[in-house]
Order: C-alpha cells, then structure tokens, then sequence
C-alpha cells in the first residue's frame, strides 16, 4: 500500500515558489469520505520530509491518513483546532439592482469583527445545494433573512472585493449561533455534489461553535487514531481559531480571524520544543494561532484575540516544526504558509506528485503531512 | 465526548463496566497488568458501537509511573476530546489464596493489598482531581461487603476496603464539584472471588455484568457522594 519516492536534487535553494497550476475540476472531492464508501480515516495522506536536515535529499510517501501513528512517535506533538463549524449559509432576499426585483441571494457569516457588534458577510448566488459567486452589493442594502432576521450591509470590508461589514438583526432574544443553528446551513461551494449535512463538517475535536467553514484538517481523525496516537506517545493539545469563509480570490489577503492559544498548551509546545521534539499544527488555523501566540525565540504564550497574521516564508515559522493540511488552491495565500513550513522545493514536489497520483483537493479531500525535520529521537523515520 | 479511566478492565466488573461505557461513546483509558488480555479487552471496547477512543497502558495501579502514565494519557484524550469525567478505581488485590487469617497474614503481602487498594486509588484521585473538577466529574471507588462485615480470612482485604470507604468519606467531604462514590457491588463470578474461595463452586454468585447498571446510575444519575450497594441502585435478580 504504501510507496516512498527518494527525491534528491542539485540545488532546492533556486527552486522558484509554488507558482500557478491547474486544478483539474475531478480532482475537488466532491463528498465526503464517508459517503464514497471510506472512513474518515481512510482519505490519502502525501507524506512529505526532508529525510536528513540540511541534505537536499526530500522524501515522499503516499499513505492512508489512519498510519499517522505509524508515521509519528513520541516526541511528537500534534495541535488540533477545537472550532465547531456553524451552519453558516443563510437564505437572503437583497433588494437587487436599480429598478429590478428584488432578488434570492446567500448570506455567508464569516467572522465576527472585533469589538463591535458587527460581521464580516459574503453575499453569494444560490446554486443547488451550494453557492457561487456574486458581483453586485451596496452599502445600505437592507437583506431580510430566513426566521425574521434582517442584515444590513454598512461598508465593503477593508481589503476585500467580496466581503462586507454588516449588522446583522435577530429577533429578540436570539443568539447569532443559535439562529444559524436553526435557519442556516453549511457553506458549499460548487464542487460539492449533494447538501452535505452540518455533521459532515465538524471534526472529531469541534467543542466551541464558531467557524464559518470547517478546520478540515483535522477531518480525517477518528476516536480510534486519537487513542493510537495516544499510546504511541504522540502528545495532542488545543487551540481555537474560528475560521472565516475561505472564498478569496487570488491575491486577497486573509483577514483577521479570532483565536485562542491555552496555557496548557503555550506550555506543551515549549516544552516540546526544548526537548527536541517536533511541534506540528493541524491545519493552517493552528499555524497562524502559534505563530501569532510566538514570540521572536519561538516560545509560545498564552493568548487570545485576533489575528491577522500573515505567515509567509519571508516572514518564517517560529513555533510550529510541521503542518498536516489540505490541499489548496493555485495561488492561495496558504500555499505561501505551506512554504514557511516545508521549504519551496518540498511544498513544490508534493503539488506536483499530487497532481499527478490524483489526490483529491478541499475540504472532503486527501491530507499533506509536511515533515520538514526528522523527530529527535529518530521516531518515524522513513521505512524502508 | 466524556473520558474515563477504569483501572483493572481486561477482566470481571472493570471489564464490564468499560463496556458498557464504550457502547454508550465514551472515550477510556484502561489498564491492567496483564498485557495480552489488556490487548484482548482494549480491541473489543475499540470495536464496539459507541466509536470511543480507548487507550490502554498496561501495568500495575501501585506504581507511581504507570499512574502517572494513566492519567496523562487521560489528560490527552480530554484536552482534545472533551474533558475528564470518571475515574473509576476498580483494580484490587485479594491477597494470599486461600485467605489467611489475620493472625498468620503475610505483613509484606498485606502491604501490597494496601499499596493496590487505598493508596493507589487515592493516588490516582490526586493526579486526576483537578481534570475532574474541572469538568464536575466522578470517582467511583469499588470496595466489597468486606468493608464493613466481618467475614474470616477476609481481614486483610476487608481492612483495605474500610480505608478506602473512609478515604472516599472524607474526600466526599472535602471535594465540592466532584463526587465520590465507595460501590459495594456483590458478590460476583470473577476470577478474584474464585481466588477467595479456591476449589469452591461459585457459579450460583451473579455475573460481574449484573452490577453495571448500579455503577452506571452513579456515573450518569444524580446520586450524592457517600456509599452505595450496587444491588439497592438497580436491583438484579442472580442468574441460576
């Protein structure tokens, strides 16, 4: 089942950045795992290492996301995104361009703005059980949504085409979460094939509501991987960040997003990190929570607040030693992070080896397992 | 998604109880010293319906290390599962076969039934308190009608139980957001009942699975902390 490629090359250095690549639209995983016949656990994991430190010798192994416990070992320590996924679509009615009707639109919550009452919102088109796109918008439209709210678009969102800062009107009494919990449903965009349910985007860590959209890396993990991480000696801790929607057009940058780094766990990544061992974030949520929690020696601090954080590989990573994440769009923003953390030339390879062995992308897709050091004590070194 | 830990669960009423949790989804941490029957019990909860998370950790309640062990490996699954809410001191030792009375008890072995039956459950509450609080969790403590009645040759076993009655009395007492539970769950047909009575018939004694509906109402109900007969919480008739 599983197969390792030994890449090594002359000169990574000079590797240009993960530049443009076309994503062929079959390769968006358009299901859940569960619903192609798999478990969670049984999405593809790539995995991607530098097998010596400072060699320009990369590794690359195609697994199933379940050997991760295999691929790990003591020393280790996975941080994991604790976010509940809201149901945060809701059915809208906009008052439509000058002089026509008014017409059905969607109304995505993406973050809460900090201290004020007021959201972040993208305004999209109904399509199916999805949505895509929409154009228009004006400060002071008025949109009445689902269950007798209403919301009102105030201005665009600084930096963003798309994105709107709104006020959102509830009936007396009701909370935000508990309204969308109610009239909402998840996010989908168009490479979705049915209307998944909320239960398909939570993860097995989802404690506290408030993302937008999924912190799909944490998707594939099960009770059963957990407890085998476990007593493999893997150490697991928490941190929250409550996703925006992810639906930027190349070039936006990401916006604030709230997030919270525990004193448990501020105290578990120093101490990992004094020991040698490796700090490796589940999901680009936990590398802009850690990071935005470290300061310029790589401790880690407990913190709370929000964030906007850019990680790119200018910039570095100081607390977090590998990433376990999607696989995400040409010219994301995040391809950038991936690079922070894995090198250019290793990021690179993988797109491309991904590409070609048919991984599947988004949120129901397979996972890349960055590993750009070896574990100090050798655990999980590539098998042979 | 609740935690627990339940010492003592590759056989008997430790075994039946983790069950009967696993199938209602909580994630556990278990032990006993044996390590092929621990990987016995530890693949059965894992496979059964509830989709727990189990880890065992083999080893011995009355070594500091592996507690320590047991409770990290708990601290693990509730920091990113959802919190500590049961410790389940179940593991105990009998002492000699057949029982001796307590005027010819091996000291050093009534040493180790006080190592295994008071302090390492106090242990383990130690480490585990402040997980539990956190959560307004439970500890059940398993003691025996030894505890309070005096049956001969049962001396030794019997005296390590009243301590853990009057430790569990105490911590009652002291702990407001946790609640202590000492469970005298009857006599059962388990191989340390067997022990007690080597070469006996004890097939007319219940099955340790008629007791787990009393440790469950102590778990999920709303008992108060104090000491309970199994029988009294959800009476079963004994299987012939």
């Amino acid at each position: 089942m599983t197969s390792a490629t030994l890449l090594c090359r002359e000169s990574p250095a000079r590797a240009p950045a993960t530049g443009p690549f076309a994503l062929p639209p079959e390769l968006a995983a358009s299901a859940p795992a569960e619903a192609r016949g798999l478990r969670r656990d049984e999405v593809r994991m790539m995995v991607a290492r530098g097998v010596l430190v400072d060699a320009p010798c990369r590794a690359i192994e195609h697994r199933r996301f379940g050997e991760l416990p295999r691929v790990l070992g003591p020393g280790d320590l996975l941080v994991v995104n604790t976010s509940a996924t809201l149901p945060a679509s809701l059915d809208a009615r906009g008052p439509g361009p000058a002089g026509r009707e008014s017409e059905e639109l969607r109304l995505h919550v993406s973050t809460a703005l900090p201290m004020a009452d007021l959201w972040s919102v993208e305004l999209r088109l109904p399509a199916g059980p999805a949505s895509r796109p929409y154009g228009g918008g004006e400060p002071g439209w008025r949109l009445t949504l689902a269950g007798g709210a209403a919301a009102e678009l105030l201005a665009p969102l600084a930096g963003s085409r798309r994105l709107w800062v709104a006020r959102i009107e509830l009936p007396p009494g009701a909370s935000l979460a508990e309204h969308l919990a109610a009239h909402g449903q998840p996010i989908r965009y168009p490479y979705v094939s049915d209307a998944w349910p909320i239960e398909a985007y939570q993860t097995v860590f989802a404690d506290e509501p408030g993302s937008a959209e999924m912190p799909s890396a944490g998707r594939a993990f099960t009770a059963d991987v957990v407890a085998r991480l476990v007593a493999r000696g893997v150490e697991i801790a928490p941190v929250t960040l409550h996703t925006g929607v992810s639906s930027l057009e190349a070039g936006e940058s990401p916006y604030a997003e709230w997030f919270r780094v525990p004193f448990d766990t501020a105290r578990r990544v120093n101490s990992v990190r004094r020991s040698g061992g490796r700090v490796i974030a589940v999901g680009t949520t936990v590398v802009r929570s850690l990071e935005s929690a470290a300061d310029r020696t790589g401790d880690v601090h407990p913190a709370e607040g929000w964030t906007s954080l850019l990680v790119t590989p200018q910039r570095g990573v100081r607390a977090v030693d590998g990433l376990l994440t999607g696989w995400h769009e040409p010219q994301s923003t995040h391809l950038a992070m991936l690079e922070a953390v894995g090198g250019a030339e290793l990021v690179q390879r993988s797109y491309r080896e991904a590409l070609e062995q048919r991984y599947l992308w988004h949120e129901f897709g397979d996972l890349h397992l960055i590993l750009p050091r070896a574990a100090a004590g050798g655990a999980g070194e590539l098998e042979r | 998604m609740p935690v627990g830990i339940v010492t003592g669960a590759s056989k008997g009423l430790g075994r039946e109880l983790a069950r009967s949790l696993a199938d209602d989804g909580w994630s556990l941490v278990i032990d006993a010293r044996g390590a092929e029957a621990l990987e016995e019990a530890r693949s059965d909860l894992a496979a059964r319906a509830g989709g727990a998370a189990v880890v065992a950790v083999q080893g011995d309640v009355a070594s500091a290390d592996h507690r320590v062990a047991l409770v990290e490996a708990a601290s693990t699954l509730a920091s990113t599962l959802g919190g500590l809410d049961l410790l389940v001191n179940n593991a105990s030792e009998l002492g000699p076969s057949p029982l001796p009375a307590l005027a010819d008890h091996p000291l050093d072995e009534l040493e180790r039934v006080y190592r295994v039956n008071v302090l390492a459950p106090l242990a383990l509450a130690q480490l585990a308190l402040p997980l539990l609080r956190a959560r307004r969790g439970r500890i059940v403590n398993v003691s025996s009608d030894a505890a309070v009645e005096a049956y001969e040759g049962w001396g030794g076993y019997g005296s390590s139980k009243a301590a853990l009655e009057q430790l569990t009395a105490v911590m009652a007492a002291e702990e407001r957001d946790v609640r202590v539970y000492a469970v005298d769950p009857g006599d059962m047909r388990t191989a340390m009942h067997q022990a007690a009575f080597p070469g006996e018939d004890i097939s007319d004694r219940k099955p340790p699975e008629a007791a787990v509906p009393g440790l469950r109402r102590l778990i999920d109900g709303d008992e108060p902390s104090g000491r309970y007969r199994a029988d009294d919480l959800a009476p079963v008739e004994a299987t012939p």
